[in-house]
């Protein structure tokens, strides 16, 4: 009898999932459907409207095995009250995935090189789609901005949860941004991106689903920062707003029950005194107090959450209040648990690799391991891509040398246009990148955005060593003394000290580099230093030339313009000029004029940035903040190499990439919350 | 008795002076090196993007207290390292004491196992090969302790797993299975371990091993050749109790005296062996704190129980070594 019961509900219950269900669409099969406002992606409402279905929500069966491990998280309430009404309509790649399996992940230490692991998981306001230009949804469910870029409103999703359950509000955007990025005592000065030219915003929380941040002076890149930033402007208020002082006055006396010194330490225990979303939690920072504390790590809204942290490696389990569904109604992500284990050793990680021993990475893998990997593909069950980096290595003169004849000699445009014909790009990617770079010039913006005319990618990129050497006759750098070696035009000798870190550029490269301008005259020697070393004389303006990788995506220029402005970034990356940055620091009173052409550009930079992307007036300052700075040759390219990806050949739903790059925020694009492992 | 405390007290004395001056040896070298733990730590948060002035890295500085001179921060250290505080690991940002906790204990652990094995197989065989006049077992053996000697540890280690990865697919990494990480300590943590630490204590005590064999036979050949031995055997001792009775004891006392050598020769080669075999152990932190983070807290810590357990190990054996040779325990017991 209990029998025939149970399989007639199983009938109805099959009938009425036929009748209303919506169709598993896909990327790769769209079964029909239109695509929604933005790809790959939809709004409930929206998706049931285009497929004209009403969707069954269905969830893990492990799930609450996986709350049961969130030590401090209340029983779970049924799916319907754990996601959002409105929650993200995801369309998997290529098929629907199936749930459970453990993502086994490989990262250098606790918080060095987690950036690509923790970008699996990552959730921000909004994200980058796949083609790398489209800004979607994700937290919020949508944005609006004021006409001239000064307000700009989100509005989140209705029943939104942390993965304590609690609600996610507008209070929480406010919390992160009034209690967290702008209070000196948990992040001592705030962060250029939390600031509007130079000044603090103000966020009105308008209602529970509505918050709006006002800038003083417009700032439309504000909005893309969300999109590739680790920063998630968001925290949860219900539960760091206890210990906070200036949100709960008991706080400190809270605090000291549970052993610590003050409210602000507890804060800091759980939040890391930092808006790097990796910190180490109170498991590990605190292990002698975790127990005492409600929960082992702070509420989030990502994918996953950690049970488990250790200096040898972290676990995590999937958040069973995430916010994402499959097209048939799935709640995301796919994948139940995860193991992130620490090793230091690159040959180590190298060999774990090639064991088939980890599941994805990206992040640290040189293009001189792509041999490796490529051979024990098969064997070790992998797959391995390879993508362009963003970045290239980049050589660049000091035109501020305190050397005054050097000086005038690498100030002239005609010194680096030899220097640029001089170097033979081919020979670099056959014999440093396998033949599998691109020579390129260096133009600022990678990848080169439409609006750029790709003339300036090949300028004064080719191989002309007769070109150079009269370009360098022309100018005086003649070799005086009969040794085959050219002098400065005041007969010093001219010897370029080529400091590497390895760091920053390989060593390879500096060589063949160094061996062409020896053909055409120019003495140089190549020595390795270490990264600091390298860094302070940079920065002291030791060097001659300076050597590292450079170029940084559209979307970062849009928030932050400093590669534009005199000395041309900060301290740990590549910086030319350092006398020009002094005299723009200090407003003239110090340091070297720049010439017109850099003060233009520090005027088309913030033209740039006051401008929407993609208008006229945007396109046109793009134009010429390139055409400025590739005609000056300040910072001369090379060849943008290519970087290997490794997935494991189970891992499921996972596009191609189409860089292999920090600056999109790894495989944020790519929706890991919808990758799963078939095995 | 008393002259006993005195040689004791001295030793104690000694003991602490060494290792001052070592702490002390470690600060000043690390302040050597360009760059600061403010700069290392603030450079990788950069190179996972974060964007970071040059005031960054003062706030930084002053917030680790960087900008006081080493010296003084030395003094501080020291006695905060004699309370048993150690402070926090600038790069880690944790507490020196949680975060190395039994990481030490590992560590000496697999220091003492292989120097015991090391032993257990050395002397046994140091005074067979001393005796035996067998070609192809003292031709062996000598292949065997040249090798030990010859092959860095570190080359063993990644021999054995690249063999390992090449045959059984597994890089015989770690200390632990995932499963018993974090896991507190029980019988089956226990055998997980076992089956994971064989590994470290065999490379390490190889070549303590095959340098133990070369001493105890160097040893055993000199002695057996003495007169008393023949006149022993005259007297009609022979075989066994011949060997036991009079040359190995005469031989084995050099052996405690090197105690200490050994096992500090052992412990400056488990770092390179641990960060290989990634152990969670304190060697490979060790490495990292000197060679990547500019760790002077940490550091400091790691060889502060390193020298201090070496120290203790060769005070033991001064006292063992008193008790066992009769000249040496006439001279302090008077």
């Amino acid at each position: 009898m209990r029998k025939i019961l149970l399989s007639s509900a199983a009938l109805m219950a099959l009938g009425g999932t036929a009748m209303a269900s919506c169709p598993a669409v896909t990327v790769a099969d769209p079964m029909g459907v239109a695509a929604g406002a933005y790809p790959q992606q939809y709004e409930l409402a929206e998706f049931q409207t285009a497929a004209n279905c009403t969707m069954e929500m269905s969830e893990n069966p492990d799930i609450a095995a996986m709350n049961a491990k969130i030590r401090g998280n209340p029983d779970m309430p049924a799916l319907a009250d754990r996601l959002p009404s409105e929650p993200l309509v995801v369309a998997p790649y290529e098929m629907i995935g199936k749930y459970g399996g453990m993502f086994n992940a490989l990262s250098n230490a606790t918080e060095a090189g987690t950036s690509d692991f923790m970008s699996v998981r990552h959730v921000n306001l909004v994200r980058y789609a796949d083609d790398l230009t489209t800004i979607v949804p994700n937290v919020a469910k949508s944005w609006s901005w004021n006409d001239d870029f000064t307000q700009l409103t989100f509005v989140l999703r209705e029943g939104h949860k942390w993965s304590d359950g609690q609600p996610f509000t507008a209070e929480d955007v406010e919390f992160w941004y009034e209690n967290l990025a702008l209070d000196p005592k948990v992040i001592e000065s705030p962060k250029d991106y939390v600031l509007a030219g130079g000044e603090a915003m103000t966020v009105d929380v308008i209602d529970p689903l509505t918050v709006r941040f006002n800038m003083p002076v417009p700032k439309p890149g504000f909005l893309a920062h969300f999109a590739n930033h680790y920063a998630q402007g968001f925290q949860p208020k219900h539960f760091l707003g206890q210990y906070h002082p200036a949100i709960n006055p008991d706080a400190d006396t809270l605090a000291q029950s549970l052993g610590f010194d003050d409210g602000y330490a507890l804060v800091k225990a759980y939040y890391g005194s930092s808006d790097w979303m990796d910190t180490p939690t109170p498991m590990l920072a605190h292990p002698d107090k975790v127990a005492n504390l409600p929960l082992d790590a702070a509420p989030t809204l990502e994918s996953h959450i950690v049970t488990s942290e250790t200096t040898e490696g972290r676990t995590f389990v999937a958040n069973p209040y995430y916010f994402k569904v499959d097209t048939a109604g799935n709640q995301l992500p796919y994948i139940n648990e995860m193991d992130e284990i620490f090793v230091g050793e690159s040959e180590v990680r190298l060999l774990k690799l090639v064991n088939g021993e980890v599941d994805y990475k990206a992040q640290a893998l040189q293009i001189d391991y792509v041999p490796l990997l490529m051979e024990n593909q098969e064997k070790g069950g992998f797959v391995v891509d390879l993508k362009p980096d963003i970045t290239m290595p980049t050589i660049a003169f000091n035109v501020t040398s305190e050397d005054l004849e050097k000086r005038k000699v690498f100030g002239d445009l005609k010194f680096r246009q030899a220097m640029s014909v001089a170097m033979n790009r081919d020979e670099i990617n056959e014999v440093a990148m396998f033949g599998l770079g691109t020579p390129q010039q260096y133009v600022g913006f990678s990848p080169t955005p439409d609006f750029v005319d790709p003339k300036w990618e090949q300028h004064f990129a080719q191989y002309d060593p007769e070109m150079a050497k009269s370009l360098l006759d022309e100018i005086g750098v003649v070799d005086k003394d009969g040794d085959g070696m050219r002098e400065l035009p005041n007969g010093d000798p001219l010897v370029l000290n080529l400091q590497v870190a390895t760091q920053g550029i390989s060593i390879k490269i500096v060589e063949l580099v160094g061996q062409t301008w020896r053909d055409v005259g120019i003495n140089n020697t190549v020595k390795e230093v270490t990264s600091d070393e390298y860094r302070s004389s940079q920065s002291s303006n030791q060097l001659d030339v300076t050597l590292w990788e450079k170029s940084v995506p559209l979307a970062v220029v849009l928030g932050n313009g400093e590669i534009f402005i005199p000395p041309y970034d900060n301290y740990f990356n590549m910086r030319t000029a350092m006398l020009w940055g002094e005299w723009v620091d200090s407003n003239g009173a110090s340091g070297v004029e720049p010439p017109e052409y850099a003060k233009q550009m520090m005027e088309d930079i913030k033209v740039f940035q006051a401008a929407q992307v993609g208008t006229l007036e945007s396109d046109a300052a793009g134009r010429k903040l390139v055409e400025t700075m590739t005609s000056n040759l300040l910072f001369i390219g090379t060849v943008k190499e290519q970087k290997p990806i490794y997935r494991n050949a189970a891992m499921k739903n996972v596009p191609e990439f189409k860089t292999a790059s920090y600056a999109y925020y790894r495989t944020y694009p790519y929706r890991p919350a919808q990758w799963f492992l078939d095995e | 008795m008393v002259q006993f405390l005195r040689f004791a007290g001295i030793r104690a004395v000694l003991a602490f002076f060494t290792l001052c001056l070592v702490s002390f040896i470690v600060f000043s070298l690390m302040e050597l090196v360009p760059g600061d733990c403010a700069e290392r730590y603030l450079a990788f948060k950069n190179s996972q993007g974060a964007q970071i002035s040059v005031a960054d890295i003062e706030a930084e500085r002053i917030r680790l207290g960087l900008d006081r001179p080493f010296f003084e921060r030395w003094v501080k250290w020291i006695f905060g390292a004699f309370q048993g505080e150690f402070g926090d690991s600038c790069i880690l940002r944790l507490n020196i004491n949680q975060l190395l906790g039994q990481k030490v204990w590992l560590s000496i652990g697999i220091c003492l196992g292989s120097l015991l094995l090391a032993y257990l197989i050395a002397i046994p065989v140091g005074i067979i090969a001393a005796t035996s006049r067998n070609p192809f077992l003292n031709n062996g053996l000598r292949l065997v302790s040249y090798l030990g000697l010859a092959l860095p540890n570190f080359l063993l280690a990644l021999m054995i797993m690249l063999f390992s990865t090449v045959f059984f697919g597994n890089s015989l990494t770690g200390l632990f299975s995932p499963e018993f990480r974090d896991a507190p300590w029980d019988w089956p943590k226990i055998k997980d371990f076992l089956s994971h630490v064989w590994l470290p204590v065999f490379i390490l005590g190889w070549s303590a091993t095959a340098f133990a064999i070369q001493t105890v036979r160097a040893l055993m050949s000199d002695e057996i050749s003495k007169l008393y031995v023949t006149a022993a055997a005259a007297r009609g001792v022979s075989g066994h109790r011949l060997l036991m009775r009079y040359p190995a004891r005469h031989a084995l006392s050099p052996i405690i005296n090197s105690l200490g050598f050994d096992l500090n020769r052992i412990f400056n080669e488990l770092p390179i062996v641990a960060l290989i075999l990634t152990l969670t152990e304190a060697g490979s932190l060790l490495i990292e704190a000197l060679a990547r983070s500019n760790d002077q807290q940490l550091a400091g810590a790691i060889i502060f129980f390193l020298t201090g357990s070496i120290v203790a190990i060769n005070f033991i054996t001064d006292i063992t070594l008193a008790l066992v040779d009769p000249r040496i325990r006439r001279s302090i017991l008077g």
